[in-house]
């Protein structure tokens, strides 16, 4: 069961690469240390075709030349969600005016609900930088699977309100949409600000 | 007959003035429990929020959290978010006991409160009701401050 989800997967992929790689490390020329999860070369780069909360076609080609950092959720998540994009939102604080180069995207589970009005009251709570996004399946379904990203909705209650179980991972894309770290809900705003300002000074 | 109904007058006197001490408790001394960062993360439009505090127990009595209410919100549950494998969601929580000197936290990304169905509009900077309920009937009223979308 743990294997089907993207971080325990990840996790393992990460090991592995690790004792393949450990003799060769000392050679690879790179100084760079990261706080948060290696995913260079494991999870595939960006690429979607989705909706923005301004009702806009967008897709990754629209973020070129920005850090990008993707995260599945939904709005009615009153805590985990709502917590990692206020941890990224610190992130960006820290980073100052290079906040600018970054952009994080929201890609609701939800999209019965998550309609691009109420993302976009969503995205604007957290500020500029953030850009909520939407489809409806298959193509959700597609996009989650290639981040291995897993995701259900339960039953609705009798007021017809359903919660969902989600996949925490938000992951990170260079400026040329290729995927570089991992970060959790766990992780902190300190270790995000230093891995990202390392990917805006072309790590 | 007469002199037993008069001998407990004072007890229950006793016993309603440490019901009101109780359910007023807050941070007055000598109560048994105390609760502090109450706050709400607040949320556009009708999105459920998530409600955080510290409740210690600063009697001598183990305190039986058994639930929350608001005249604010319609619906108010204790949840508990949990990760398994990089999977994350939700389970509601029922009794939490605190131990005498033991403090609860209701943190981001683990016990929360979830709020639901708003009676009224919310916005940064307001107070808002909730009263904590424990077993033996007693409760406590706490005011918790709205904050933020991005409050840490």
């Amino acid at each position: 069961m743990s294997l089907r989800n993207p971080v325990a997967r990840t996790r393992i992929f990460l090991a592995a690469a690790f004792c393949s790689c450990a003799a060769l490390l000392s050679g690879c020329g790179q100084d760079k240390t990261w706080d948060l999860d290696n995913i260079t070369g494991i999870v595939s780069p960006l690429a979607f075709s989705l909706t923005d909360d301004a009702g806009r076609h967008v897709t990754a080609e629209t973020y070129r030349g920005k850090i990008v950092m993707l995260y599945f959720g939904y709005t009615h998540c009153p805590d985990v969600c709502p917590t990692t994009l206020a941890t990224l939102s610190q992130a960006l604080s820290k980073l100052g005016a290079a906040a600018d180069k970054v952009r994080i995207l929201f890609v609701t589970v939800d999209p019965q609900r998550d309609t691009p009005p109420r993302l976009k009251r969503y995205a604007e709570a957290f500020g500029p930088e953030f850009i909520e996004l939407r489809t409806d399946d298959p193509a959700l379904r597609q996009l989650a699977k290639r981040y291995r990203v897993t995701y259900s909705l339960g039953k609705p209650d009798a007021h017809g309100n359903y919660e969902a179980t989600h996949s925490s991972a938000v992951f990170i894309f260079d400026d040329k949409g290729k995927a570089r770290l991992m970060a959790e809900s766990s992780s902190s705003a300190a270790a995000i600000a230093h891995d990202v300002q390392q990917l805006i000074g072309g790590a | 007959m007469l002199l037993k109904g008069v001998s407990r007058k004072p007890l229950l006197w006793l016993a309603a003035a440490l019901c009101m001490a109780f359910a007023g408790l807050g941070h007055a001394a000598g109560s048994p429990a105390s609760v502090e960062h109450a706050r709400i993360r607040w949320l556009p439009g009708d999105l459920p929020l998530a409600g955080y505090f510290d409740l210690t127990n600063t009697g001598p009595r183990p305190l039986t959290l058994t639930g929350a209410s608001s005249t604010v919100f319609g619906d108010v549950m204790m949840h508990r978010t949990v990760h398994r494998g990089g999977e994350t969601g939700m389970v509601p929580v029922h009794d939490m006991q605190v131990r005498p000197g033991q403090t609860l936290h209701f943190t981001p990304d683990g016990y929360h409160l979830m709020l639901m169905g708003r009676t009224r509009m919310l916005a940064k900077g307001d107070a808002v009701p909730i009263r904590l309920t424990f077993s033996g009937g007693r409760s406590m009223d706490v005011m918790f401050a709205v904050r933020g979308a991005d409050m840490q």
